[in-house]
């Protein structure tokens, strides 16, 4: 369409220029008449091509010798020398049409250069946002789909090693998925060498398949779809500047997982050596006193007075109580990590699980003072009672076991806006700043409590359970002398109308 | 211990031979007579041949669970069952006080509990008629008057309080779940939410008896399970 305005114009414009040459002609030098024809081959070359130029030139020299070369309105030549002009004049508008259609094609590419160097590095900008794999294997098919106009595919190798499509630019693809695709792809990524249409191998296929490789790794296999015909070289050339900037996207992304796998790993190493510390020391321990104690009296009954006897006993017991609570600690954090833990949410008394709590410490606190102090109204709080009596149990005991007896802890309750707060003060041996958010780490222990027994379990398990109640937990400084937990638990909406509620409905004595 | 307690005989269901052992040793020290079995099918035969004054029943048993046994002795027995269980395990407790249970004990457990539970337990099936007047040291709850006496003074009660407190007294040293307390002083509807009735009652309860409400010792909570009435020390 394109090519056959271009002859009309070339037709249009001669005979409008012999038009006016005519008008003018008899004022005007022949020579100067061949000149002025060269005018229309010399555009046409630069605007047509090869093609329109020639067809200027042939027409220009039959018009020239049929009006102005004599004898006038006829194509004969009566001056043989007028042929050799015609030649000449031939030659020149053939080369000049060719070198201007060189100097058109290579505009045309230069300009398919610049917007494919354009394009590559948006990509490559592009590129480094992602984090995540799958967004940008799906980028990538889109922005190589429309560079290309064709679809275009991404392999990976999947959890098994295998090479499997991994993204495509239409959803769901169209094209890559069947046998004969996935077997060149398998080819190429075992090869690192890419075949396809294009290609040195495989060229009556389909597609083109081009390895996402960086130095000596390959990723995956970059396929694109493409016509019947073979692509240009500037295609080429695109798609397999494109495909290595995949590649090293892909292996920048793989790089990161690897080396947040390797922290994993590190992290997860010593987490298991702290566990078989803590494990061990706290079971072997204990049953190291049990085993000792129940042998000596089965062995030599008879060498143990009646107190010896007794202390005796009461090592086992308490060894066997010390297991106890390494063993129920393990399953509190095995229930807590793996998700096995539900909340069996009822109305919570604070005042009430106070109590039960110090019921549980009595023996254990020795001369030591609790003293509670609650507001005039403690709110109901919904929450599972055992695992919230649970943690307060353990928090108080710690407040317990760091503190010197004949000490004072204190339990106070507070109502906040939207949370009511429960503060164990302690005069104990306290917490290093650095500590006071490690501690609730599981198997952490601070270097100030070694030397009491522990399993660097209870505050992990607190702090799971509080905030599976939305709630927080976190230690500070008693005026520098002992350790303030402070609990803070979530109240629910509608405690104060069901307390007002509950009160209103009492009947009077 | 009453006399008529002396000789009960005891069957115990566990598959451990290990806690058969402890608590055949030691139950026999208490004179108690113990009959064993290891399976829940062969603890349901010992039921009807054995007659056993009362049941300490392991929940986690092999062959069958510790529920349906006591589901099926319960269908023509109402001899006292004990259950031992394993910690945490709250809703299994409940559903076996709910359906018939009289105590519970969590294993590990220490051997004066398991005994003070037994000695509850069979107090209660020999106290067949109900006295009028229960009296726990200073407190003296007079059922026929509905009036309750604290150290010589009339204690002023709500209806739901009294209702409260009898059901617990009556059931001295028994634990009483949530539930029980709920359908029997507020009777048939009820939601599991409306657990917090009770925590109001109970705590104007133990505030108009209790010396110290934050340190009961009349009524105590047992943690996710309910209430239990305790006996105070008879005073010297």
């Amino acid at each position: 369409m394109k090519q056959q305005r271009a002859y009309l114009w070339v037709t249009l414009s001669i005979i409008l220029l012999t038009i006016a040459l005519k008008l003018f002609g008899p004022s005007i030098d022949l020579v100067n008449i061949a000149l002025v024809y060269l005018l229309p081959v010399l555009l046409s070359a630069v605007y047509g091509g090869k093609g329109p130029s020639l067809f200027a030139a042939g027409l220009g020299v039959l018009i020239f010798d049929f009006f102005f070369v004599p004898p006038h309105l006829s194509f004969s030549v009566t001056d043989l020398r007028y042929l050799v002009s015609f030649a000449i004049f031939l030659f020149v508008a053939a080369l000049t049409g060719s070198l201007a259609s060189k100097l058109k094609l290579q505009l045309e590419y230069s300009k398919q250069r610049e917007a494919h160097t354009a394009s590559l590095y948006a990509l490559s900008k592009e590129m480094n946002a992602f984090a995540d794999l799958e967004p940008l294997l799906r980028h990538t098919c889109f922005q190589v789909s429309s560079s290309v106009q064709s679809e275009a595919v991404i392999y990976l190798p999947s959890g098994q090693g295998e090479l499997a499509l991994a993204a495509s630019s239409s959803i769901p693809p169209i094209w890559g998925m069947n046998e004969s695709e996935t077997v060149i792809a398998r080819w190429v990524y075992s090869q690192g060498e890419r075949a396809g249409k294009g290609a040195n191998t495989l060229r009556e296929a389909s597609g083109l398949y081009i390895p996402l490789r960086i130095e000596e790794k390959t990723y995956g296999v970059l396929g694109v779809h493409l016509g019947a015909a073979a692509p240009n070289p500037e295609t080429l050339r695109l798609l397999n500047a494109l495909g290595e900037i995949a590649a090293s996207a892909i292996g920048r992304l793989k790089l990161g997982e690897e080396a947040k796998l390797v922290h994993l790993t590190a992290e997860s190493e010593r987490l298991r050596t702290a566990i078989l510390d803590s494990v061990s020391h706290e079971l072997r321990t204990p049953l190291a006193t049990v085993i000792g104690s129940a042998t000596a009296l089965i062995e030599n009954d008879d060498l143990f007075g009646r107190e010896d006897r007794t202390e005796l006993l009461s090592t086992i017991r308490d060894g066997a109580l010390r297991m106890n609570r390494l063993v129920s600690n393990l399953l509190g954090m095995v229930q807590l990590e793996s998700g096995m833990l539900t909340l069996r949410k009822k109305w919570c008394d604070v005042e009430d699980m106070i109590g039960v709590v110090l019921k549980q410490v009595e023996d254990f606190r020795q001369q030591r003072v609790i003293r509670v102090r609650l507001p005039e109204h403690v709110p109901l709080i919904l929450g599972d009672e055992v695992l919230l009596e649970q943690v307060l149990v353990n928090v108080v005991s710690n407040a317990i076991k760091y503190s010197p007896d004949r000490s004072e802890i204190t339990m106070l309750v507070d109502e906040e806006e939207e949370a009511i707060l429960i503060s164990i003060h302690d005069q104990g041996i306290g917490i290093g700043p650095a500590d006071r958010e490690r501690i609730f780490d599981k198997f952490y222990r601070a270097e100030s409590s070694k030397h009491v027994p522990g399993t660097g379990l209870g505050l992990a398990i607190c702090r799971g359970i509080i905030e599976l109640h939305g709630g927080t937990i976190a230690a500070g400084s008693n005026n520098d002398k002992g350790t303030v937990i402070t609990i803070s638990l979530p109240l629910h909406d509608d405690h104060r109308s069901r307390a007002v509620h509950a009160e209103g409905g009492m009947e009077l004595p | 211990m009453t006399s008529e307690q002396k000789g009960a005989r005891i069957l115990v269901i566990d598959d451990e031979p290990q806690i058969r052992k402890l608590l055949k040793v030691t139950l026999q020290a208490h004179q108690y007579e113990i009959e064993e079995a290891a399976t829940g099918e062969e603890g349901i035969v010992q039921c009807s041949i054995a007659h056993p004054d009362l049941v300490v029943l392991d929940l986690g048993l092999p062959d069958m669970s510790g529920m349906d046994v006591l589901v099926r002795v319960r269908e023509w027995s109402s001899v006292p069952i004990i259950v031992l269980t394993a910690k945490d395990r709250e809703a299994d407790k409940i559903k076996a006080l709910d359906g018939g249970a009289d105590d519970y004990v969590t294993k590990p457990f220490g051997m004066g509990e398991l005994v003070a539970r037994i000695r509850v337990a069979l107090r209660h099936v020999a106290k067949s008629v109900q006295e009028p007047i229960l009296k726990f040291n200073e407190l003296i709850i007079d059922l026929a008057q509905r009036s309750v006496m604290r150290s010589g003074e009339r204690v002023k009660l709500t209806p739901t309080e009294y209702d409260l407190l009898k059901l617990l007294a009556a059931n001295a040293d028994k634990v009483i779940t949530q539930r029980q307390l709920l359908q029997q002083v507020w009777g048939g509807h009820h939601s599991e939410t409306e657990s917090h009735y009770l925590r109001v009652y109970i705590s104007h309860l133990r505030k108009k008896l209790e010396e110290d409400p934050t340190m009961p010792k009349l009524i105590v909570t047992e943690p996710g399970i309910g209430y239990r009435f305790v006996t105070p020390d008879p005073e010297i």
